[in-house]
C-alpha cells in the first residue's frame, strides 16, 4: 500500500513540494540553532572546561583590558593540585560579537603542543617552534578566510607565516590562531613585554578546580594585579553572557520552528485527508480495515516530515560543514559543528512530527462514516 | 441454507423532526448462484439495504447473515476483512481510486488477500479480460470513458472471487448504449462465473436481466419476477 500513498504524495506534487520544503527551510533553521546550543554545551562540559582554569585580572572582560604579570606562572604553578600553567596572550580583531571572529593565543609553542588537544592536518611543528613569526591556524579560521600553509597572513598590526592547519577534538580551538607567545606580546600596539591576557592553569584529575581557584587567587592578592580564577567552562560562559542570553532566546525560535512544520504538515495532511474522505470510504468498503487506513495517512504526513525535515537537516549539516561558522566575542568562541548527533536529533524530530501531525486525520480517515460520504456528491 | 438471509430487518432514519423508516421487519433471502434485481423510486430504501448486506450500515433491529456469518455482530474492523473476503461492490459512480491505474485499481482488493503475487498477477488479469480492458490496463480513471469505469469497478469488485457482489445502480450514470453492454457482461458473470448478485435499480428494463425481481414499496419487499413491468 506504500505505492498508493507515494502516487498521492505524486499526484499532488505542488502541495507535497511547498510542504516539504516549508518543513526543509523549517528544519534547517531547527538544526542550525541546535548546533549553536551544542557548541555552547560544548564550551561548558568536559574535561578542558571543568579541569582547567583560567586566571584574568579581576574586573575585566576584554583581554585587551586584562594585563596579567608573566611571573604570576611561578606562583601558580606552587599552589597545590597545580599541573601545568601556560600564560597566554591573547589579541583579537573585535572584542564585540562578532561571525568573523579572529583571535590570536599567544603560548610557548611546546606547552601548545604538549597541552593542546590539537592535531596539525597540514605543516610541520618543528616550523612552527623554530620561527618566531610562525603561527598554526585553527582549520575553521583557514576554511572561512581561505588560508593556506605557506601563506603570509595579516590582520591589523599582527602578520604571521602559517607553518600549520590544525584540527582539535573541541571544536571552538579550531577558531583559534596560535603564535609563539613573545611575537604576539611585542606586536606594535600590544607593548605587552612581561605581561599576558591570562593564565590557563590544567589542573591534577585529583584536584577541586574551585577549592584551586580560590587559593591562586589568595595567593595573587598581594600581587600588583588581582585576579579572578574560574573554571574555563564557566570563563568562557561569563565572556560569552550576552551572546549565551541570545542563543538562550534562539532556542525558542528552534521550538517555534518545530511547532511550524507541526502545522505546516498537519494543515496539508488535514487538507489532503479532507479532499480524499470519499477514497477512504471507497478503501474500507473494498475491505480495507480501519486501521490499515489510519496507517495509509500516518505514513504520508510521515514521509512528508522525513523527506521535507532530512533534506533541510542534511542541507543544514552540510552548510555548517563547509561554512566552518563561529561566533565570537571578547577572545572566546562558540563553534558551530556538524555533529551525529545533531543529524540523529534532526531526523527524529522529523519523524516524531510526521507522527504527530499525521495523528488527527488518521483518525479521521480510520473513522469515515462510510455511507454518508459515499451518498456525497 | 440461503447464502444471503434477512431477518426482520428494521432501519429508520430522522430527518427534522420527521422520522423515516425505509425498511421495516424485512425478510429477504437469496440463493447462491441467484442475480436479483431490487427496485423501488427513489428514497425508498434500495441503497440502504444494500449496505446493509455489505456491513458498511447497521441495522436497527433484525439480522443479515451471509453464508451462515451474521454481519450484524462483526465489529469495523471485522467487517472490512470480511468485505475484502467476501463481498463485490459495484457503486453507480465508479468510484474508482483516480491515483491508481486501470490495473492498480482492479488489483487493489486482491492485496488485502493472502495471495501470492504470481496467482494476484493471474486473477487481475483475468478480471481485465473478462471486462474487455486488458488494453487499457496502464491507462488512469481519468483517461477512460464513464462505460470504461463502470467495467474498471466490475472487474475489482469481483477479482477476489467473492461469495455474492452488490451493484448499487450499476447503470444509473450511464447512457443507453453504455448501460446495455454493462447489463449484458453483469449477466455474463451470474451466468458464466456464477457470481451471485443483487443489484439495485429504478431501471424496469435494467432489472429484468436479473432471474429475480423484487421491488421495496413502504419498507417491504415485493416478488415482482412474474409481473409485467412494461
Amino acid at each position: 500500500m506504500i505505492h498508493y500513498v507515494i502516487k498521492t504524495l505524486w499526484r499532488h506534487r505542488m502541495r507535497t513540494f511547498l510542504t516539504a520544503s516549508g518543513a526543509a527551510v523549517a528544519m534547517f533553521v531547527f538544526c542550525f540553532v541546535g548546533s549553536v546550543q551544542e557548541g555552547l554545551n560544548r564550551l561548558t562540559t568536559g574535561a578542558d572546561a571543568n579541569q582547567s582554569l583560567i586566571v584574568f585580572q579581576e574586573n575585566r572582560f576584554c583581554p585587551t583590558s586584562s594585563r596579567l604579570p608573566l611571573d604570576y606562572a611561578n606562583q601558580i604553578e606552587k599552589i597545590p593540585g597545580v599541573a601545568e600553567v601556560m600564560p597566554i596572550q591573547v589579541w583579537t580583531n573585535n572584542c564585540r560579537a562578532s561571525l568573523d571572529v579572529v583571535v590570536f593565543n599567544g603560548a610557548d609553542s611546546h606547552k601548545i603542543q604538549q597541552h593542546r588537544p590539537i592535531n596539525l592536518q597540514q605543516g610541520r611543528w618543528a616550523t612552527f617552534q623554530s620561527r618566531r613569526d610562525a603561527a598554526i591556524v585553527g582549520k575553521n579560521v583557514a576554511r572561512r578566510r581561505g588560508i593556506a600553509v605557506g601563506d603570509q597572513f595579516s590582520i591589523g598590526d599582527i602578520s604571521v607565516q602559517v607553518a600549520g592547519i590544525f584540527e582539535s577534538s573541541i571544536p571552538s580551538e579550531e577558531n583559534l590562531i596560535y603564535t609563539n607567545l613573545d611575537f604576539l606580546q611585542y606586536t606594535q600596539g600590544l607593548d605587552a613585554a612581561g605581561l599576558v591576557t591570562q593564565h590557563e592553569v590544567v589542573l591534577n584529575s585529583a584536584a577541586d578546580p574551585d577549592l584551586v581557584a580560590k587559593n591562586i587567587d589568595r595567593a595573587l592578592r598581594s600581587g600588583p594585579v588581582a585576579t579572578t580564577t574560574r573554571r574555563k567552562g564557566a570563563f568562557q560562559i561569563s565572556t560569552l553572557s550576552d551572546l549565551v542570553d541570545l542563543i538562550g532566546f534562539a532556542h525558542w525560535l528552534g521550538f517555534a520552528c518545530v511547532g511550524l512544520v507541526l502545522a505546516l504538515v498537519a494543515t496539508t495532511t488535514v487538507m489532503s485527508v479532507e479532499d480524499r474522505l470519499k477514497e477512504y470510504a471507497i478503501l474500507q468498503t473494498i475491505g480495507i480495515r480501519p486501521r490499515l487506513a489510519f496507517r495509509l495517512v500516518m505514513t504520508e504526513s510521515t514521509l512528508l516530515c522525513l523527506v521535507g525535515g532530512g533534506l533541510g537537516t542534511m542541507a543544514a549539516l552540510l552548510v555548517l560543514t563547509l561554512g566552518g561558522f563561529a561566533m565570537g566575542a571578547e577572545g572566546a568562541t562558540i563553534a558551530f559543528r556538524p555533529s551525529l548527533s545533531l543529524l540523529m536529533m534532526g531526523m527524529l524530530v522529523s519523524l516524531g512530527l510526521g507522527f504527530l501531525s499525521g495523528c488527527m486525520p488518521a483518525i479521521k480517515a480510520a473513522n469515515v462514516p462510510i455511507v454518508r460520504v459515499l451518498n456525497q456528491p | 441454507m440461503a447464502l444471503v438471509e434477512l431477518r426482520n430487518i428494521s432501519k429508520c432514519f430522522t430527518k427534522g423532526d420527521e422520522t423515516i423508516t425505509p425498511l421495516a421487519n424485512v425478510d429477504l433471502n437469496i440463493e447462491a448462484g441467484e442475480f436479483v434485481s431490487l427496485m423501488g423510486p427513489s428514497g425508498t430504501g434500495k441503497s440502504t439495504l444494500l449496505n446493509l448486506i455489505s456491513g458498511i450500515d447497521r441495522p436497527d433491529e433484525g439480522t443479515v447473515t451471509v453464508d451462515g456469518i451474521d454481519v450484524t455482530a462483526l465489529s469495523r474492523g471485522q467487517l472490512a476483512d470480511w468485505r475484502a473476503n467476501n463481498l463485490g461492490y459495484i457503486f453507480q459512480t465508479h468510484n474508482l481510486i483516480p491515483v491508481l491505474t486501470t490495473y492498480e485499481n482492479v488489483e487493489l482488493p486482491t492485496l488485502l488477500l493472502k495471495l501470492k503475487a504470481a496467482e494476484r498477477r493471474q486473477r487481475v488479469e483475468l478480471a481485465l479480460e473478462a471486462v474487455g480492458l486488458t488494453d487499457r490496463a496502464d491507462h488512469y480513471p481519468r483517461q477512460l470513458s464513464g462505460g470504461q469505469e463502470q467495467r474498471v469497478g466490475i472487474a475489482r469488485a469481483m477479482v477476489g472471487h467473492p461469495k455474492i457482489v452488490v451493484a448499487d445502480e450499476p447503470t444509473g450514470s450511464l447512457d443507453t448504449k453504455t448501460s446495455e453492454q454493462i447489463e449484458v457482461l453483469l449477466k455474463r458473470l451470474n451466468q458464466e462465473l456464477n457470481i451471485t448478485l443483487l443489484m439495485v435499480t429504478h431501471d424496469a428494463d435494467t432489472a429484468s436481466i436479473a432471474s429475480r425481481m423484487l421491488r421495496l414499496d413502504e419498507g417491504q419487499l415485493v416478488d415482482i419476477t412474474t409481473t409485467d413491468l412494461r
